[in-house]
């Protein structure tokens, strides 16, 4: 007599569920279940893991969900078949629209109307009444189920162990039997072994937010909610035999199974009565003859031709269409987009106009990628503006309607830091001891609780209860704990997609979300498309906009990337890349001049070896010595050859690494993905150190040394959590491409377009303008009477256009008060009197006035600040025109601000100062200590000890570099490079966190343009910043940016 | 006579009151902080905190990425106010006009005191001395307002004793803070350059009031001494004690009876007309032999009858010793609470705990014998049945849930339950016959398992398995199996209750 269990709440009913659905499915499979449903509280949310995992242990998942109404007892709900499913789908969908996100509003009657194909059981009760009666209302909404949903409907009974089993089957028994529908056995489970329970208490405690001391009832009163083997549930039901017969009647009513999902494309993107392959192919000849001027190359004609059929073959023209589609509406827009993903540098999407990186430029990606072997669908991401990404959004939506398309969700994990904190608070620790706990977690992508610290942190690790929140924590990390939705990630089908998937509202107005994530989607074949936002393009556009403003000539990123400009490699390869797309970062500014890019390819590989895949990898160095030939380059074998040749054979891209596995180590294709995927998520352990070993011996067995497998293991695991392909890499490079070539040619509309762009990349506005002059942009302060809310360009002085700052700079702001301000400007300001009649308010005019934007009027900045301060008496209405008190008052001598009173004012209000650096004011001071100005260094010798004191920009301490931390100083001449190696770091902490002002001896280290000074002693300097200011009493450290600390 | 005033500056008001309640906390940099939207955000810092560069308002997190040895202390709500009155109730040995000044400072009105400690020098040393041997850091600082003297107390750089008319003089090196002004006006003054009071003292009042509104000039003349400003004195607050000298020496009981009810009679009187109760009292006679004699009483119920009080009392009095006779009577309200206001009676039959007579009754049970103990217990919410009641403190206790009904629990559980001999079917069937203190019972009727397992946060062990059985002559017993059937070794059973 079989039995199968049909009420199971995994962890993807948020804090009540203490296990995942593949532990269940695992369990089941092991305990000899042949079929095991997931019923979670009103979600499909889990379904798709434990479907996979029952596909992996060889057992039948039934997709099915608890349904918790608001105005009935709870039903259990199982899919007889494909219709059934998407009417459970469309009722669950219903109830999330009515709700916040994270809720489902569930009534009787929605259930009523999409009740068609669905078997339900009846929840029983937790208890019964005092006098073992069933509750009257229970039984009165029973019998109204009973009469709509008719034989699909079963009572449920359980057997928990809570001291009144017999009674309540009893009872439960009689109400079965005057509905006359039979009684089902259910399990009840919440965890998939008894152990589980520690876990699932404290969960209950999470969700009641109340301490495991105070939880009191709201806790199980044993442990009996775990999956139990077949013959005890048959020996808890003998007295019912027929209970857990029932559930095979269950289990063979519903066959349904998501494998039968399909996912069909959208119709609407041919035209012309074409099928999307014809129609694939019209377009992209179209677009070829457009690409290349009539005259398309015969290479690139076979290519197209290959490209072509292979799409065919796959049947992905309408996945091409689709990207196609919004790619399309963007440039009509005038919205700048960049495609990258395996796909996305292929030729058809060249001619499609997806991505705009010349394939004639360099060997062609796409065939390797889309090789038959990996049967995986294409991946084309196309970034978009960061500021105008909604617009495309929405326009997907409107095209396809909100039930046919949706975003994908992510499912946030648990991390340890999280975890700690949760169950910390949940086992009764004081606030005080759960952030000292969370304290012993590195970082926050660290999954790993280390019990060192916390001695450290004064905490006793041999105390149990210590231990148990420790132990209770590393179980409970990798939890789902809610749905958000994916960066960009789009789902558009033919039909309704809530018949496939509950759709729920996102927090985000305007969007709506799928239960799954990505991971799910792709196991089920369905297609996403990434709509994906970046800051670059924008900045891009804006200043391709100010070209064509002030200089007249039209820019597209093809055009930029037609020909490789000399000068623009030169510029790379001396590190001038403050503010270009990715290369900015110091690791990538001391990579350049090593590395000399001179040509697109350079680039693409420049992206991609400052990451953790190469660095942990210890690719790096061997790649530059054969790259400045001091290495020969050889290859192990003739099949390696191949695949690394173009990277002087060290493996660099994603790919490579993969392929490295497939040809050496004898990987079928989907094992080489299997590993990749296994190392991104961190709980499989076990699962790496298994590939670790075949892959090894793999290579090792057909020949090559344990040294060089062992080189690429360590690259494959680095790429895992950060995987960067050569198909990113080379929509990267392009983006590189483009805003170095901006930045070369046109320095003051590529400062303008970055300030206006801002917040992204590295770097404070203070240095792009520091840089900006230094290109020889003139640079002028923002005014009242000149400038607008963007920074703009104006006049002309030589060459160039200068850089006038714009009121967005000045902070607290309104732009709707700076708006009116300027369009009451007409022919300029001349008193202060005459900006109140435009409306705005006084306290704006003071945030002005702290700006020093009253310049043009004959003011500074504490003039303008008496004058405004006043202005609140000013004659209005029926007086205006009357002379008026502050009219007649005497002039009155303010004390005179000196240099270094303005520079701070300016940095608290702009955050940077045209009158002078701040470190200049106290040069004289700095003189006196030795110290050398940053531009000297050099001029100077290797190995000389140097003593160098500056603002501090940039902290960066990356997890690649054993604890280095990097540490980037400014002063008045240009920047200094600081290394501190760990040691250095902990005992000059204070200093190096809150110092504004960091003066540092250290040695020189120069090794071409390279130059560092690794740091012996730090110094906190903050104090000399005190004599920016007349009086003491202040703290003026506090204006200045503190800088910023990267990872 | 000219007014005089003395301005006292704690700097470092709670971690100095920390620092003498924890003594091993001196020279230690600690912080004490509270949450705030979610952060913790410092409220005071030790001086040796300070000189870690770590200030109040910054977030702990931040403070501990400089200092990671940092002690965090969690702060009360109110700390620093309830300092100040105390601090304040002591120094109106100074002066009767004592005013609290929060967050950290207090006022003094000491004119016409100082000639008693011979001239304000000695004055100031005095208290400065006096306040620091507690261990607080004091700033104080003497002089004709308030102003000039709050404003010398933290930011004055020379004497701390400003003499007669010398405000102008002294203030006008002094920054604007020292005004006592709101920050806006301060970080305009600042944006001026306006950095001492000086620079702005001269200028017309007109255009100060139109830049600076009215507060500038209110505060300026108040330092100045050309506006009068005022104290809110600190009221001492009575405390609720009743004192009776004797004419003579008691040394009868009766003697003793008469005062205690003198002493009741008046301090009821007291409490009744505060709508307050006694909850414990104490009876201190002190003896013509210079030795104290005590007795003290506790009640279930706030009270303020005095006729139940008495007869309390009047159960100890044989236990007072007057030796050669009782000279000074005290009693003292040691713990006194709110009472509902007693409704009139409308009909007699008040039942159950709102009968006060039942807790007179207790009263005096227990106040009689103090061997005997009566509890009350209520539910606690827990399922292990050790722990699912919990002992009431005081008759009035209210419930915090209910007492359960939707599963039968014992009338009376055994504290410990007692091995049972017991012979069952595997694995988990209700007993059919145990063995009680030597007797033996047919079950006829059972019920179970009821699976109660262990709160794994306090103790580690086996589960128990709970059933309710019925004997042959009716009586119904709550036996529990520990542990799982099928092990090696033999299962033990246990009773723990017995059913009505």
């Amino acid at each position: 007599m079989a039995y199968t269990e049909l009420q199971v709440t995994s962890n993807f009913s948020f804090l009540r569920g203490g296990s995942h659905p593949e532990e269940l499915v695992k369990q089941a499979a092991a305990l000899g279940y042949r079929a095991i449903a997931i019923t979670d509280r009103n979600s499909l949310a889990g379904i798709v893991r434990g479907h996979i995992a029952a596909k992996k242990y060889g057992i039948r998942l039934i997709p099915a969900c608890r349904l918790d109404l608001m105005d009935g007892p709870s039903l259990l709900a199982y899919p007889t078949n494909k219709a059934a499913y998407g009417n459970l789908c469309t009722l669950l969908t219903k109830g999330n629209f009515r709700a916040e996100k994270g809720q489902c509003l569930l009534y009787k009657q929605d259930l009523y109307d999409h009740c068609e194909g669905l078997r339900f059981i009846l929840v029983p009760p937790e208890t019964l009444t005092p006098t073992f009666e069933l509750d009257s209302k229970f039984k009165q909404q029973a019998a109204a189920y009973r009469e709509v949903l008719g034989s699909a409907m079963y009572v449920g009974a359980t057997r928990t162990y809570r001291g009144d089993d017999s009674k309540k089957l009893f009872r439960l028994h009689q109400l079965a039997q005057q509905l006359d529908r039979p009684v089902v056995a259910l399990g009840d489970v919440y965890y998939h072994v008894p152990g589980r329970r520690e876990l699932q208490d404290t969960l209950t405690c999470i969700r009641e937010k109340c301490t495991i001391h105070s939880a009191g009832f709201r806790l199980h009163q044993n442990a009996e909610r775990h999956l139990k083997p077949i013959d005890e549930m048959q020996r808890l039901f003998r007295q019912y035999p027929d209970a857990i017969v029932r559930t095979q009647e269950i289990a063979e009513a519903c066959l349904f199974s998501l494998n039968e999902l399909e996912y069909v494309y959208p119709h609407e993107l041919t035209s012309g009565g074409r099928t999307p392959q014809q129609e694939l192919v019209h377009l992209t000849w179209k677009g070829a003859e457009e690409k290349f001027d009539g005259a398309v190359p015969d290479n690139v004609r076979d290519t197209i031709a290959m490209e072509l059929a292979f799409i065919e073959k796959k049947n992905y023209a309408s996945y091409f269409l689709t990207v196609y589609d919004y790619v399309r509406f963007a440039r009509d827009r005038g919205i700048l987009c960049q495609g990258r993903g395996s796909a996305a540098n292929s030729v058809v999407c060249y001619c499609l106009g997806i991505t705009s990186v010349n394939p004639a430029k360099f060997k062609l990606l796409f065939a390797r990628f889309m090789s038959d072997a990996r049967d995986e669908p294409p991946d084309i991401d196309v970034d978009f503006e960061h500021e105008r990404r909604e617009e495309v959004i929405q326009y997907i939506y409107e095209k396809y309607g909100r039930n046919r398309a949706a975003i994908v969700a992510t499912v946030t994990q648990v991390r340890a830091k999280g975890a700690l904190r949760d169950i910390g608070k949940a086992m009764g620790l004081s606030l005080d001891a759960v952030g000292r706990l969370s304290a012993t977690i590195s970082s926050h992508w660290d999954d790993h609780i280390e019990m060192e610290r916390l001695a450290e942190q004064g905490f006793n690790p041999a105390d149990p209860h210590l231990q148990k929140v420790m132990a209770l924590a590393q179980q409970y990390i990798g939890f789902p704990r809610q749905l958000g939705q994916h960066t960009g990630g789009f789902v558009i089908t033919q039909g309704n997609l809530h018949e496939l998937c509950p759709l729920l509202n996102a927090r985000m107005e305007d969007r709506t979300c799928l239960e799954w994530n990505k991971d799910d989607l792709e196991a089920l074949g369905f297609l996403k498309v990434d709509v994906l936002g970046l800051g670059m393009l924008t900045c891009i556009r804006k200043a391709f906009d100010l070209v064509k403003t002030h200089y007249g000539r039209d820019l597209t990123l093809a055009s930029i990337n037609q020909h490789d400009d000399p000068n623009v490699y030169q510029m790379i390869s001396h590190a001038d890349t403050l503010g270009v797309f990715q290369i900015e970062s110091r690791a990538q500014m001391s990579m350049l001049p090593r590395l000399r890019p001179h040509q697109f390819y350079d680039l693409v590989i420049e992206v991609a070896i400052v990451r953790p895949g190469p660095i942990q990898g210890d690719m790096v160095h061997p790649y530059l010595r054969r790259r400045n030939k001091e290495e020969p380059i050889d290859y192990p074998s003739a099949e390696i050859k191949d695949i690394l040749e173009r990277t002087l054979g060290v493996p660099l891209f994603q790919e490579q690494a993969m392929e490295i596995a497939i040809v050496a180590a004898k990987f079928l294709p989907q094992e080489a993905d299997e590993l990749r995927r296994s190392m991104a998520t961190f709980k499989a352990k076990g699962e790496v150190n298994r590939f670790k070993e075949k892959m090894v011996n793999g290579m090792v067995k057909r020949g090559y040394t344990t040294d060089f497998a062992n080189r690429v293991f360590r690259q494959i695991q680095g790429f895992g959590s950060y995987g960067f392909p050569e198909s990113h890499a080379a929509s990267f490079a392009l983006l590189v491409y483009v805003s170095s070539w901006l930045k070369y040619h046109y320095p003051d509309v590529f400062a303008a377009a970055l300030l206006n762009s801002q917040p992204m990349g590295f770097y404070q506005p203070a240095q792009i303008v520091i840089d900006a002059r230094k290109h020889g942009v003139t640079v002028m302060p923002v005014d009242v009477n000149h400038s607008c809310w963007d920074h703009t360009l104006e006049g002309k002085f030589g060459e160039r256009h200068a850089l006038r700052l714009g009121f967005r700079q000045v902070k607290g702001l309104n732009e709707e008060d700076i708006q009116a301000l300027i369009a009451g400007r007409a022919d300029g300001y001349r008193e202060i009197t005459d900006l109140c009649h435009t409306g705005v308010q006084q306290a704006t005019l003071e945030k002005l006035a702290d700006a020093d934007v009253f310049r043009s009027m004959g003011l500074d900045r504490r003039q303008a600040m008496w004058e405004i301060a006043a202005v609140h008496d000013r004659p209005v209405a029926l007086f205006s025109g009357q002379s008026s008190e502050s009219a007649a008052e005497g002039q009155i001598q303010l004390p005179l601000m000196t240099p270094g009173e303005h520079v701070l004012q300016d940095y608290a209000s702009t955050s940077l100062s045209l009158k002078a650096h701040p470190v200049h004011i106290i040069r004289e001071k700095l003189d006196l200590l030795h110290v050398v100005p940053t531009g000297k260094l050099s001029t100077m010798q290797d190995g000389m000890p140097v003593k160098v004191c500056g603002m501090v920009t940039i902290r960066q301490r990356p997890g690649t570099a054993k604890g280095v931390l990097f540490v980037t100083i400014e002063d008045e001449t240009g920047f200094a490079n600081l290394v501190l190696w760990d040691q250095v770091f902990q005992t000059f902490r204070r200093e190096i966190l809150q110092s504004r002002l960091l003066m540092v001896t250290g040695k020189l280290q120069v090794e071409g343009e390279v130059i560092h000074v690794v740091v012996t002693r730090c110094f906190n300097m903050n104090g000399l910043l005190h004599q920016l200011k007349s009086t003491k009493d202040d703290e003026p450290t506090q204006v200045f940016h503190k800088g910023r600390n990267f990872k | 006579m000219s007014k005089r005033f003395a301005a006292i500056w704690f700097r470092h008001l709670t971690t100095d009151w920390l620092t003498i309640r924890q003594p091993e906390l001196q020279g230690r940099p600690f912080v004490i902080a509270a949450p705030q939207h979610g952060r913790m955000v410092i409220s005071a810092a030790s001086p040796a905190a300070e000189v870690q560069g770590i200030n109040a308002g910054m977030v702990v997190a931040d403070a501990r990425a400089s200092v990671p040895h940092l002690q965090v202390i969690d702060g009360r709500p109110g700390l620093p106010d309830k300092l100040l009155k105390a601090l304040g109730r002591w120094c109106i040995r100074y002066t009767p006009m004592v005013a609290i000044d929060p967050p950290d400072g207090l006022i003094l009105d000491i004119s016409g005191c100082t000639h008693l400690w011979d001239g304000e020098p000695a004055y100031h040393k005095t208290v400065a001395t006096q306040l620091g041997s507690k261990g607080y850091q004091v700033r104080m600082a003497i002089a004709d307002t308030i102003g000039t003297a709050w404003a010398v107390a933290r930011f004055g750089k020379t004497a701390d004793i400003v003499k007669n008319g010398g405000q102008l003089e002294v203030l006008s090196s002094l920054p604007p803070a020292a005004l006592r002004l709101l920050p806006h006006i301060l970080q305009r003054l600042d944006k001026l350059g306006l950095r001492t009071i000086g620079s702005f003292m001269g200028m017309p009042a007109s255009a100060l009031r139109r830049r600076f509104g009215d507060g500038l000039l209110l505060r300026l003349r108040q330092a100045l001494g050309h506006e009068a400003e005022y104290l809110q004195p600190l009221q001492p607050i009575a405390p609720y004690e009743e004192r009776l000298p004797c004419l003579e020496p008691i040394r009868t009981a009766t003697g003793i009876g008469i005062a205690v009810q003198r002493l009741l009679e008046a301090l009821c009187k007291r409490l009744a007309g505060e709508g307050k109760g006694l909850r414990a009292a104490t009876l201190a006679g002190y003896r013509i032999d210079g030795k104290t004699v005590q007795a003290t009483i506790g009640t279930n119920r706030a009270t303020a009858n005095a006729g139940h009080l008495f007869r309390l009392f009047a159960l100890k009095i044989p236990q007072i010793e007057p030796a050669l006779g009782i000279e000074l009577f005290v009693l003292q309200a040691t713990k006194v609470e709110a009472t509902a206001p007693g409704q009139e009676a409308l009909w007699d039959g008040t039942q159950g705990l709102e009968d006060t007579a039942l807790a007179e009754l207790l009263d005096r049970l227990t106040g009689k014998n103090s061997s005997c103990t009566v509890n009350r217990y209520l539910p606690d919410e827990h399922y292990w049945p050790e722990r699912s009641i919990k002992r009431a403190t005081a008759i009035d206790d209210p419930t915090t849930t209910a007492w359960r009904n939707d599963r039968p629990r014992p009338t009376r559980l055994l504290a410990k339950p007692e091995p049972v001999d017991v012979s069952a079917p595997i694995p988990d069937y209700p007993p059919m016959v145990f063995r009680y203190k030597g007797v033996v019972h047919q079950v006829k009727k059972a019920d179970g398992p009821e699976r109660i397992e262990r709160p794994w946060w306090v103790d580690t062990g086996e589960h128990r398995d709970y059933y309710y059985v019925e004997d042959e002559q009716g009586q119904r017993y709550w036996l529990f199996r520990s542990g799982h059937y099928g092990d090696d070794r033999p299962q033990q059973w246990f009773i723990h209750g017995f059913f009505a």
